[in-house]
């Protein structure tokens, strides 16, 4: 497929990185050195110019694209560039925006472009996602909400249960939920009924939202239910997730250093309760308690501040810390520091966009550890030579499906139940073969 | 502008035509004041291209209810009426007529022929609403330098950006809404007399207590004010004054746009509320543990005074100056609530109370977490850092001069050797800058300020001006950096 991405910031690298290998990717930039840079590392075409102008499209090849994901930090750029796109050619067009307003617009269908992402909203979800699963490294939601798939960490010397320490097969497992991967030193183990989830390892899950908050208790049961929780850094990031948060019945406070800023989230939502103060200084840690928090969340704009904060907030006693990166290398200095999860909002936004460029049977996709992992939501054709054959009996891919949705209800799918055609599956798939699976089903 | 006013005096002149009184002393003011307006347009008349700006305002306002009165004062004089020939006297009652006070210097008003009666009536009306917002509504092409001087003349902060598109718009809407309701008060009060329910209430009775009620002002036709007139007719101007007592933005949207939820949801309307619902129950059960009534009329009384006197209007059906002490404290402190903002009521008014309450709680909340961001918000919309200094600023200010007018009455006193108690002194200063009227002891609410000194009555005087151009737009006038450019 012909793919057009405008802008080679963070968030277009991240959807070159997913994309490049499977389809033709041109990507437009008024930065030749950021180009330059991309173009030594990926095989995609590049176009030095301002993708707001007809003539720069054109060169592009936008008329025979099939896809635009127009990811720049500008917005307006990339709704001029939509635009124009819109009337050059057939592509679909995807928009990337940080403005509420004109998600709000788009969603009325005030502004024409195929679909709009907003970083910050999708971002606060992920958020919304994990604070529910206080144990969760990362979450998502599939098949409306039915189908949830959590990354847990096993924690180091967690003692033997009903499930840590037990072969799959004897382990009691939630029911409705499915391990459909554990991850030791690094590498991917098939999760047969002989292996075993050990302390250390990272396991996913594919479950309903109950089954996963059951996991949720398994893998660390002290932890409760987070009903209260501290956002540093009052920016429009860290005003949209507590808007989410706030929606969701959660007490808010935020801590932001800018007097302005403080002034703005206070007035802006009225529920919150703003401190202006310094995320590092700790006599207002001290003062107004915040160790007493269920969580935190560091979303202020430098990310060695985010990490420094979340360390001394996780000394205090919070326990579960969610700090947001903005650079490419941050997300694993995040881990190593003790960070519970990190968080990269440009990855997010990626994620959402370059979902797009599958299968146009595919709904939804999700990354897992820097996209060596893909869940994918498929629908099985007729014609698939897996149609009719029970689970025991499906070949080795590589793959995992975790729940099949039949008739609009999820089923969490045993040895024997067989797979039809029509069928919407959610699967957990290694990134290289996810191409391989979307052809066989 | 002022050559308009004088169009005014033709009204009372048709009344003493009427009442076959002297017409001459309207004319004669009548054309006095149109002189004196033409002759200012001349002076003026080169400057006319330069509009008047935000700085001007403030003086613009303050002169205008200076001089307004003023002319407002010479029927009287001129008329030689009995009780109010002396020109400092005519003009404290003019004074008092326009800014909507109702505090009397005469002590027999039946005394006074109709036609001057009727003129102290309509200042009430003219006043009431103010003077520049009726001239923006009403003159053609008026100059107006913008929104600051109607705002500094709309009592108490108000937003008057959103209501409507144009400043003559809104001034034309609040004048509308005001006539509206001076006609209805007019007819309700027809009608108890048409009925035979209250046979003291005739026509002429009618217009002038429906001009004076609209306005909350509080001069009556009759020295024993309200009580002259039957319980129905008592129970109508407690309405009438309730009603006018409420933000005349907020009542334009209830009434004419038919937003009722503004009902529900006005914080001001909720605690102008509560404030009569307290003040009424304090005052009834005084009434009915001293012995000074009984039953119905208990009820009524206590109700009627607490709605009188927090709106500032200052209508009486009683004595209260007879009452015990419960009574007198909560009218005393029911004088510095006042009625609504943007209502034609005077004092602190009830909206300043709210946000000071809500500074209040803020200050607290911000002692214990000293990092807290706390916006104040007034019907959920965050007000202004600055709106909230100026308004403690405001109230300051008006206790202080609250203070030195009352410390001035005494020190007065002494010096002509009147006999003012301290509470009385301070009573008729609270009178004065919150626009009520009737005070405590001589100055009650069938006496009048008479025994009081030239001096004093001056005092009294300028206390009613600075209440109703609300302190500021004169204050900034001592400033020196004002002056210069």
């Amino acid at each position: 497929m012909k793919i057009v991405v405008l802008g080679a910031g963070n968030v277009g690298r991240a959807v070159v990185d997913a994309l490049y290998e499977e389809h033709q990717v041109t990507v437009i930039d008024l930065d030749g050195t950021r180009l330059a840079m991309l173009s030594e590392r990926y095989d995609v075409r590049i176009v030095e110019g301002n993708g707001t102008t007809r003539d720069v499209l054109r060169d592009a090849g936008v008329e025979d694209a099939k896809l635009l994901l127009a990811c720049s930090s500008r917005e307006e750029a990339n709704l001029v560039c939509a635009m124009h796109v819109k009337r050059l050619s057939s592509a679909l067009a995807i928009v990337r925006t940080t403005s509420a307003e004109y998600l709000e617009a788009w969603r009325e269908n005030e502004i024409d472009v195929d679909f709009m992402i907003s970083s910050e909203l999708e971002t606060a979800n992920a958020i919304s996602g994990i604070v529910g699963i206080p144990a969760a490294r990362q979450t998502d939601v599939f098949a409306e909400g039915q189908v949830q798939i959590v990354e847990f960490d096993v924690p180091e010397g967690a003692p033997d249960g009903p499930v840590i320490g037990r072969t799959l097969r004897e382990a009691s497992i939630p029911p409705d939920s499915k391990v459909v991967g554990v991850i030791r030193g690094g590498d991917l183990i098939k999760p047969r009924g002989a292996e075993r989830v050990l302390p250390g390892d990272r396991v996913v899950i594919i479950g309903s939202p109950g089954a996963a908050r059951e996991w949720s208790q398994i893998i660390a049961h002290d932890e409760q239910q987070v009903e209260d929780i501290v956002i540093f850094g009052a920016g429009r990031m860290g005003t949209t997730i507590g808007g989410v948060l706030l929606d969701r019945g959660l007490r808010v406070r935020f801590v932001e250093a800018r007097a302005e800023q403080a002034r703005h989230v206070a007035e802006a939502l009225p529920r919150a309760r703003v401190f202006q103060a310094d995320a590092c200084s700790r006599d207002f840690l001290e003062r107004e308690r915040i160790g007493k928090a269920a969580a935190a969340v560091f979303a202020m704009n430098d990310d060695p501040k985010n990490l420094f904060a979340a360390v001394l907030a996780k000394a205090y006693g919070v326990r579960l810390t969610i700090a947001l990166a903005h650079e490419a290398g941050s997300l694993k200095v995040f881990e190593q520091g003790g960070v519970n999860v990190g968080i990269d909002p440009r990855q997010i936004t990626a994620e959402e966009m370059v979902r797009f460029a599958h299968d146009p049977r595919m709904r939804q996709l999700a990354m897992l550890e820097d996209d060596r992992f893909e869940v994918l939501d498929l629908t099985v054709r007729a014609e698939s030579e897996l149609a009719g054959r029970s689970f025991r009996e499906l070949p080795e891919t590589g793959s995992m499906i975790g729940a099949i949705i039949r008739e609009g209800r999820a089923i969490f799918p045993h040895g024997t139940e067989v797979l039809r055609a029509g069928d919407r599956v959610i699967i957990f798939v290694e990134a290289r073969r996810a191409s391989l699976v979307e052809r066989t089903l | 502008m002022l050559k308009w006013v004088g169009l005014t005096f033709m009204v009372p002149a048709a009344v003493a035509v009427g009442y076959a009184e002297p017409v001459w002393p309207f004319l004669a003011a009548g054309g006095l004041t149109g002189a004196a307006g033409l002759l200012l347009d001349q002076i003026t008349g080169e400057k006319r291209g330069a509009a008047v700006g935000p700085r001007e305002s403030f003086l613009v306002v303050a002169l205008i209810w200076l001089l307004v009165p003023a002319f407002g004062a010479l029927p009287f004089v001129m008329g030689s009426v009995p009780q109010l020939s002396r020109p400092v006297d005519a003009y404290f009652e003019a004074l008092s007529g326009f800014t909507a006070t109702g505090a009397t210097l005469v002590p027999r008003i039946e005394e006074l022929p109709r036609s001057m009666l009727f003129w102290r009536q309509l200042s009430h009306w003219l006043g009431g609403m103010g003077i520049i917002v009726l001239a923006v509504a009403v003159l053609p092409r008026l100059r107006v330098g913008g929104r600051q001087l109607l705002q500094s003349e709309l009592a108490g902060p108000t937003e008057i950006e959103r209501f409507a598109e144009t400043i003559r718009e809104t001034a034309r809407r609040l004048w509308r809404l005001y006539a509206g309701l001076t006609a209805i008060a007019m007819l309700a009060l027809m009608l108890v007399g048409w009925t035979g329910l209250d046979p003291e209430m005739g026509v002429y009775d009618a217009v002038a207590h429906a001009l004076s009620v609209v306005a909350l002002g509080g001069f009556s036709t009759r020295t024993e004010s309200a009580a002259a007139f039957a319980p129905v007719t008592q129970y109508v101007l407690l309405v009438i004054m309730v009603v006018a007592g409420v933000n005349f933005l907020r009542l334009y949207r209830v009434l004419v746009q038919r937003h009722f939820y503004v009902l529900k949801s006005d914080e001001e309307l909720r605690l102008y509320l509560a404030f009569f619902a307290l003040a009424s129950t304090l005052l009834v059960l005084e009434l009915l543990a001293g012995g000074y009534a009984s039953g119905e009329e208990a009820f009524r009384t206590g109700v009627f005074h607490a709605v009188a006197i927090m709106t500032t209007t200052g209508f009486a059906t009683a004595d209260y100056t007879a009452w015990g002490p419960l009574a007198t404290m909560t009218l005393l402190l029911l004088m510095f609530v006042g009625a609504s903002a943007g209502s034609t009521g005077g004092s602190i008014k009830v909206i300043r109370h709210l946000l000071l309450f809500k500074l209040v709680r803020r200050e607290l909340e911000q002692t214990i977490h000293r990092e807290a961001v706390v916006p104040v918000r007034a019907n959920g919309v965050v007000v202004d850092e600055r709106a909230l200094r100026s308004t403690v600023v405001f109230v300051l200010l008006y206790l202080l001069t609250f203070a030195l007018g009352g410390l001035g009455l005494v020190v007065e006193a002494r010096r002509g050797g009147t006999d003012l108690a301290a509470f009385e002194a301070f009573g008729a200063a609270a009178a004065c800058i919150g626009n009520v009227g009737p005070a405590f002891g001589f100055a009650g609410p069938y006496g009048s300020f008479e025994p009081f000194s030239d001096l004093s009555t001056l005092i009294c005087t300028a206390l009613m001006w600075l209440g109703r151009v609300e302190i500021v737009p004169v204050a900034v006038l001592l400033m020196r950096s004002y002056w210069r450019t």
